[in-house]
């Protein structure tokens, strides 16, 4: 790959890793753009980041601020750009309406607005969700979504009209849509150095905060490690990945039964003495009404850490309630050797590392960014 | 195994009664009223100065028809301080235990002429106690063929200077009392207990508040598959359950969890009453008393949490 690549967001989870990803399997200049109000926060984002990426960095990356809600964010960019990944994105499942919109609608217009004014530009890859599928069920294949679908919350909503308005307005872009996974570690090994609603909910089981789980026990969770996905993302970057949707996903066969995933996390978590010694019962599954109430109990509760924690959880769980079969074989055919996903041995190493940190709480050392094995 | 049966029964609560804006101005409470009112709590009962639990307890059992005796008194209190009732300014002046051993069940027996009857004291199952103490009696006089009449009361004033709000429950000073005979009491509507049932789990003991409403929903269904189990009864067979005061919400959520129609939990006296610590099952079970719901045949299923750590339920099944 010749040119630069242009990434969003690179201080984010995925794009630093990205970012070293790139650096690691190609020789491609790097374009890494930050939020930055001003250029203290931009020399602080960049004295963080560059270290992380260690010496494959020097002399090949420059480090940019582009806030996606300014007008023309990457006018700042030069040169010839072969290809834009864009991960900057609000990711918070309880993001407002307007933030969603502003930042993740609004904000992927102004990149893809960006990328069409790049002569040289091989791909636009950008980075969305697999429940930008929202609360169907049934099959999801890897194409542009069609049909409405309810969203669970803004953050899935506004993912999918990223999609969709990239793929209306730009019809002409070499665009890529790599749908992502659930990210539940770093790589194979488990450790975990982003929290979300994955780890979330197994502190609350953990610590007896919450002990009924909403959902069907036979919802499959499409889970992925950050190495594997950001393999795959400079993969699709490539000029030789086809352009179109793709599922940075196990397939359904290979996807997690949730009550699966329950037991594997309850048989590690019975791995800690203290934990046995507190005799916390497994989660029952409990239908949407009876979550509803149980969200009704903590909107009551606003002294309670454990209703903070609740609500935080709250905008996915309806997913739990909407099985999906994530199709893969785009992703397969384009990704030669992709690797087989770890399946419930990840979770169980998640497991491991969340009990042993206490959910990062005890002798968590992230560490620098590494490139990450993906088998 | 003949099982004995709940006879008369009655409660006490504290005199003074509070709007929860005046607790929350006064300091007792911890959560905003707004909140407390949307979880289903109105006021509460607090003792004045001077009433101390021992006077509730009284205030329960004086409602009682005693004059035939008991063989036996099951007292239970939550708080074990409630246990004991004497003059703790003279223990710290003489370091002499005995005024930290000054039973409130043996003055209940002299004060009330009970003369013959001996006493027994919980202190160890939190909120459960009161179930705890039916179940003691039941266990007493299958045990005791010669024995009619256990008198069982559960009696807690919160000390001053506590906060009123436990787990997010708003609490009362309150006391219960019932009697428990072999045979049905004449004049009084049967209850025949059919099944009782206690889980402890040790590993709780530092439950805080927030582990102690997570645990809730999963050991109180538990609780009630077991006790049912052990009655050879299924959620199916119970026509109403009789929960304690707590948040309105956690019995929608266990009745989901069990398939038992809400409409059936009975917990009418939640805003006016709130949690009268081990008080709430014969609270509620007397407004379902008063009610013209009960029939001959129906199945009740009485169900405590205590403190995190205990849960308690009976099903008693109405004879007449
Ligand atoms: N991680 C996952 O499990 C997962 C799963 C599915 C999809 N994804 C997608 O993958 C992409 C990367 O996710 P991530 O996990 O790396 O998220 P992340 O750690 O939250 O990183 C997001 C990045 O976007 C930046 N950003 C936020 N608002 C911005 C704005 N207004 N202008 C410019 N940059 C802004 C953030 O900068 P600040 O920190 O300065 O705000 C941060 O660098 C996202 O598009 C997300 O939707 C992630």
């Amino acid at each position: 790959m010749s040119g630069r690549v242009v990434v969003t967001g690179a201080d984010g989870y995925i794009g630093r890793r990205v970012a070293a990803r790139f650096l690691a399997d190609t020789d491609t200049r790097l374009v890494l753009t930050v939020r930055a109000a001003d250029r203290a926060e931009l020399d602080a984002k960049t004295a963080r980041l560059l270290p992380e990426l260690g010496p494959a960095a020097d002399g090949r990356v420059e480090v940019l601020p582009a806030d996606l809600t300014h007008e023309a964010p990457l006018a700042a960019v030069t040169g010839d750009v072969t290809a834009v990944v864009h991960s900057a994105a609000r990711t918070a499942f309880d993001v407002s309406r307007p933030v969603a919109e502003r930042v993740n609608v609004d904000g992927t217009r102004r990149v893809a607005d960006f990328a069409a004014r790049c002569p040289a530009l091989e791909r636009l890859v950008l980075l969305s969700t697999l429940v930008s599928a929202g609360l169907r069920t049934g099959p999801v294949p890897e194409t542009a979504l069609v049909g409405e679908a309810e969203n669970a919350n803004h953050y899935e909503w506004s993912k999918a009209a990223g999609e969709r308005l990239v793929a209306a307005e730009f019809p002409d872009l070499p665009l890529s849509v790599a749908r992502l996974s659930t990210i539940v570690a770093d790589d194979d090994r488990g450790a975990v150095t982003q929290y979300n609603v994955f780890h979330n909910t197994l502190k609350m089981f953990f610590y007896g905060l919450m002990t009924v789980m909403p959902g069907l026990p036979h919802t499959r969770l499409y889970l992925a490690t950050a190495a594997f996905t950001s393999a795959a993302v400079v993969r699709l970057a490539s000029a030789d990945a086809p352009t179109g949707v793709y599922h940075l996903a196990p397939t359904a066969g290979q996807a997690l039964p949730l009550t699966d995933v329950m037991d594997t996390a309850f048989d590690v978590f019975g791995e800690d003495p203290a934990f046995r010694r507190r005799r916390l019962l497994r989660p029952e599954f409990c239908d949407d009404a009876t979550f509803r109430h149980l969200l009704a109990a903590a909107d009551g509760l606003r002294g309670s850490p454990a209703a903070g924690a609740l609500r935080t959880v709250a905008p996915f769980a309806e997913q739990m309630f909407h099985p999906k079969e994530f199709t893969n074989d785009r992703l397969r055919e384009a990704w030669p050797g992709m690797p087989t996903p770890a399946g419930l041995p990840l979770v169980a190493a998640t497991c491991r590392s969340l009990v042993a940190t206490r959910w990062g709480r005890q002798g968590a050392d992230a560490g620098p960014v590494r490139a990450g094995s993906t088998s | 195994m003949a099982r004995a049966f709940i006879g008369d029964m009655a409660y006490s609560l504290g005199a003074t009664r509070y709007e929860l804006a005046e607790s929350a101005a006064a300091g007792r409470l911890c959560s905003s009223p707004d909140d407390l009112l949307a979880a289903g709590f109105a006021r509460h009962h607090v003792c004045p100065p001077g009433d101390g639990s021992y006077d509730l307890a009284r205030g329960a059992t004086d409602r009682l028809p005693l004059n035939d005796g008991v063989d036996a008194i099951v007292y239970n209190t939550c708080l074990p301080q409630n246990g004991s009732i004497g003059d703790l300014a003279a223990w710290e002046a003489t370091g002499d235990v005995k005024h930290l051993m000054e039973f409130p069940a043996g003055h209940l027996q002299t004060d009330l002429g009970l003369d013959t009857a001996v006493v027994f004291g919980l202190t160890q199952q939190g909120c459960t106690g009161m179930l705890g103490a039916l179940r003691l009696a039941d266990a007493l006089l299958a045990s005791e063929p010669e024995w009619e009449r256990v008198l069982c009361v559960s009696a807690d004033r919160f000390p001053p200077g506590a906060r009123y709000e436990q787990s997010y429950n708003v609490i009362s000073d309150g006391a219960a009392a019932c009697l428990v005979t072999a045979r049905p009491a004449p004049g009084t509507r049967g209850l025949r207990l059919v099944a009782t049932h206690q889980i402890t789990n040790g590993g709780l003991h530092t439950a805080s508040d927030d582990e102690s409403v997570g645990t809730f929903f999963s050991y109180v269904p538990l609780l009630v598959r077991q006790t049912l189990a052990r009655a050879g009864l299924t959620t199916a067979d119970i026509d109403w359950v009789v929960p304690q005061n707590t948040n309105r919400h956690a019995w929608r959520i266990v009745a989901g969890l069990l398939g038992i129609d809400h409409e059936r939990v009975w917990q009418r006296t939640l805003p006016d009453v709130a949690h009268a610590i081990s008080a709430d099952n014969i609270i509620n079970l007397s407004s379902l008393l008063e009610s013209a719901e009960l029939r001959p045949g129906q199945r009740i299923l009485l169900a405590m949490a205590g403190h995190g750590l205990n849960w308690q339920a009976t099903v008693v099944e109405v004879t007449a």
